[in-house]
């Protein structure tokens, strides 16, 4: 967990100068090397800074569309393709997590301060595995 | 000695460069302390308006517990009151305020946020990462974070609400200022100011290092000798300023034929000898010594005696035994040198270091008059003896000008005959006081120059002008230098053109010491002299580089054998050889043989012995300013 925690507030410090979309890359990129699907991560973002990014760094997989991808990471609940719904789904604002039903976590800025949610029961049900260093984000529920 | 100038620069910009930093340091602290003081205010303000709420919520509902506060907060028309009353709190540098609980898991969780953006739920987890969170709980008191990485924020204040002295909440406001931002831009260009200025400074200071550094290295190159690596005049003329010549005796010392190196062995071996010479002189000197390189193969020797007494003799006796041992093996040649010195123990005695110098310089005069391989020391015998007192040639000039310039007349005895032979013309000059000067005076200091040349024009229009009407003969001594003078050619060759008797009855006594570079000229000038039958006489035969065959070319009519050779003949068998061995090379060679310097009976009886031909003395008689006749010969011995 401290791992976890530190390469965060590190990135915080590091890349506080750099674009918010590349420090959400750095963390989503700490968070998505601790989870692990059926298969390997394809991922897909309706932020095309943040697909482009992630593809640039080249350490996850991406998809042209969120059909071939395998995670989303989605910022506007409109970008959200029915056909996508079913996907595992990460979201960028803590709403969204109550908005979509799929989504199993979120990555958020909260009074100036990254968050991360990750919500239990979803995470179970969708058959994500989490290793220890993301269990103090787990919730069981969107407050 | 550093150049004043380069300090001063440099301490000026050392002082001004701690001087600036100052100032920035001064200025970085005032910037601190506005924002503590905005901080401290901040601060205070909040703390009393927490202190209100805590009591609010904790005496209004008996709150015990976190669980407690968390289920009175739990009703969302409390929150919206407590969170009314939390937003009248919110201004524009108050950007958020909330109240933070720890779960169970330690986690931080929202109770209240009466934040006008940003609002979060009820119960939502805030991920903290601050120590600070888990400071107030240990120490149980408040906890400023100085934000730096957080956008727009300036500091978070945290405020414990507690009970029975136990933490159950945070109240937690993120103020955001743009004090520290105003602040931070309008010293920004005050600060770059002083951070130009002082590396501006600081490159100057490298530069006048740098400067200084090169002026070391340069100062060396100019002060040192580079053929032997010791101080040369530009040293001594450096120093001379602030030498405490109290505490010094000064030694002139200079390498015995020295020039004979040079042309026998060439200029290499001549440059090898003096660095060779160089190294054994400092090998025999102490580190407070000063040796200078004071011209060719001259060194100016600083012997430190302050509280050492005896020192001087002890040191000059070394060099000159180490100089005499030393073998000096350059290619195939094994060169054995020797070294005079001229010692003025007391230089401080002298109107100058100048002074001092001449004094010591004519010692060593003295000590090549005497034979080379010797110290002779400046002391009161030849102080009171007037040898010391060396003339200049403003004195020579001087005196020529007001013709003061005589000549003195010295018979040289042929004791066969018991007849004068002829009268040696020496060179005197008449001073101010009306004392006779010596020629040992003032003669050094006119070698190789105009004066010279003027002065030896003098003495032979002197002697001419005296002998061209009498019978008797005359000797004049000549260098080979004077023989080149067109001048002193024209006054020779006028002379004898108008008076035909003359030239017969002069003998030039050529000094065999002299150096001679060009023996081509030199010869040929004796020719031109014997075209007047004048008679040739080498001088000082014996005490220079004798060149036999040069004496033989030039069919010389008298050789006159060194006084150093003569005067302890009646005590030195080894010079009793040598004259003896002379008197036979000039019998074969035709020459006549004259010994000068016969100061006593037992000299004037040893020659004999010998069989010598003309014999010249104070023993016979001094030099008179007039011609003495026969019968005035020996008066000192018989009166």
């Amino acid at each position: 967990m401290k791992l976890l925690l530190t390469s965060i507030f590190l990135s915080l410090l590091l890349f506080a100068s750099d674009s918010s979309d590349k420090l959400r890359v750095k963390i989503l990129e700490t968070i998505f090397s601790e989870i692990t699907i059926d298969e390997k991560l394809r991922v897909w973002s309706d932020n095309k800074n943040i697909l482009s990014e992630i593809r640039e760094h080249d350490k996850f997989e991406t998809a042209t569309s969120c059909n071939s991808a395998n995670i989303i990471i989605l910022e506007y609940k409109e970008n959200l393709q029915e056909s996508c719904s079913s996907k595992c789904i990460f979201v960028l604002k803590y709403n969204l997590l109550s908005d979509i039903e799929h989504s199993f976590g979120a990555l958020f800025w909260k009074k100036g301060r990254p968050n991360i949610v990750i919500l239990e029961p979803r995470v179970k049900s969708q058959s994500i595995i989490i290793t220890k260093d993301l269990e103090p984000y787990l919730e069981d529920k969107v407050w | 000695m550093v150049k004043k100038r380069e300090l001063f620069l440099f301490l000026a910009l050392l002082i001004l460069g701690i001087f600036f930093i100052y100032v920035y340091g001064y200025i970085k602290q005032a910037q601190q302390d506005i924002f503590s003081r905005v901080e401290t205010n901040k601060m205070q303000q909040i703390a009393y308006l927490f202190q209100n709420i805590e009591k609010d919520i904790m005496l209004d509902n008996n709150i015990k517990d976190t669980k407690g506060l968390v289920a009175l907060l739990s009703d969302e028309n409390v929150r919206k009151k407590y969170e009314k009353n939390l937003s009248l709190l919110i201004t524009p540098s108050i950007k958020y305020i909330y109240l933070l609980v720890k779960d169970e898991r330690g986690r931080f969780r929202f109770l209240l946020d009466a934040s006008k953006s940003d609002k979060a739920h009820f119960y939502q987890k805030f991920d903290v990462e601050n120590q600070k969170y888990q400071d107030l709980y240990n120490t149980k008191s408040k906890q400023v974070i100085r934000q730096e990485n957080m956008e727009n924020l300036f500091l978070t204040f945290l405020y414990p609400i507690k009970n029975n002295g136990e933490v159950i909440g945070v109240l937690s406001v993120d103020i955001t200022t743009k004090i520290k931002k105003i602040v931070s831009e309008l010293i920004q260009p005050l600060e770059t100011f002083f951070i130009i200025l002082i590396i501006f400074i600081f490159l100057l200071m490298i530069m006048t290092i740098v400067q200084v550094f090169h002026y070391f290295i340069t100062k060396k190159k100019i002060f040192t000798d580079s053929l032997t690596q010791l101080y040369n005049r530009n040293y001594l003329q450096e120093i001379t300023p602030m030498l405490n010549i109290e505490h010094y005796a000064i030694a002139m010392l200079d390498l015995d034929r020295f020039k004979v190196i040079n042309d026998n062995y060439g200029h290499k071996t001549g440059d090898f000898i003096l660095a060779q010479s160089a190294k054994i002189i400092k090998s025999s000197i102490r580190g407070s010594d000063i040796l200078i390189r004071y011209g060719g193969e001259e060194f100016l020797l600083f012997i430190y005696n302050r509280k050492v007494n005896d020192v001087t003799a002890e040191i000059c006796e070394r060099i000159r035994e180490n100089i005499h041992a030393h073998t000096f093996s350059y290619d195939t040649h094994d060169i054995k040198m020797q070294v005079s010195i001229g010692v003025h123990e007391n230089p401080s005695y002298e109107k100058s270091l100048k002074e001092a110098v001449k004094i010591a310089d004519k010692m060593l005069y003295i000590a090549k008059k005497e034979g080379r391989n010797r110290v002779v020391y400046y002391n009161e015998k030849i102080k009171s003896s007037n040898i010391s007192k060396s003339k200049d040639i403003d004195f020579v000039k001087q005196a020529l000008e007001e013709n003061r310039v005589i000549c003195h007349y010295q018979p040289i005895y042929d004791h066969i005959n018991n007849e004068i032979l002829k009268y040696e013309a020496l060179v005197r000059i008449i001073d101010h006081d009306g004392k006779i000067i010596s020629p040992i005076f003032f003669m050094p200091e006119l070698k190789h120059t105009n004066i010279h040349y003027k002065l030896t024009q003098k003495i032979l229009s002197t002697v001419f002008n005296r002998f061209k009407n009498s019978k008797e003969s005359v000797s004049i001594n000549i260098n080979f230098f004077d023989l080149t003078n067109s001048d002193i050619e024209t006054t020779i060759t006028d002379n004898f053109i108008a008076n035909p008797n003359l030239a017969s009855r002069v003998t030039f006594e050529i000094l065999e010491s002299d150096e001679i570079d060009d023996m081509k000229l030199f010869k040929d000038k004796i020719k031109l002299l014997r075209l007047f039958k004048t008679n040739i006489s080498i001088d000082d035969f014996g005490s220079g580089y004798s060149n036999f065959k040069t004496i033989i070319d030039i069919e010389a009519n008298f050789l006159k054998i060194d006084g150093s050779l003569i005067k302890n003949i009646d005590i030195n068998d080894k010079d009793f050889k040598v004259i003896k061995s002379i008197i036979h090379f000039a019998k074969e060679a035709n020459m006549k043989t004259v010994a000068e310097f016969v100061h006593s009976k037992s000299v004037y009886d040893k020659l004999l012995e010998l069989d010598i031909d003309y014999m010249q003395g104070y023993y016979i008689a001094k030099p008179e300013a007039e011609l003495i006749n026969k019968k005035e010969l020996f008066k000192k011995t018989f009166s």
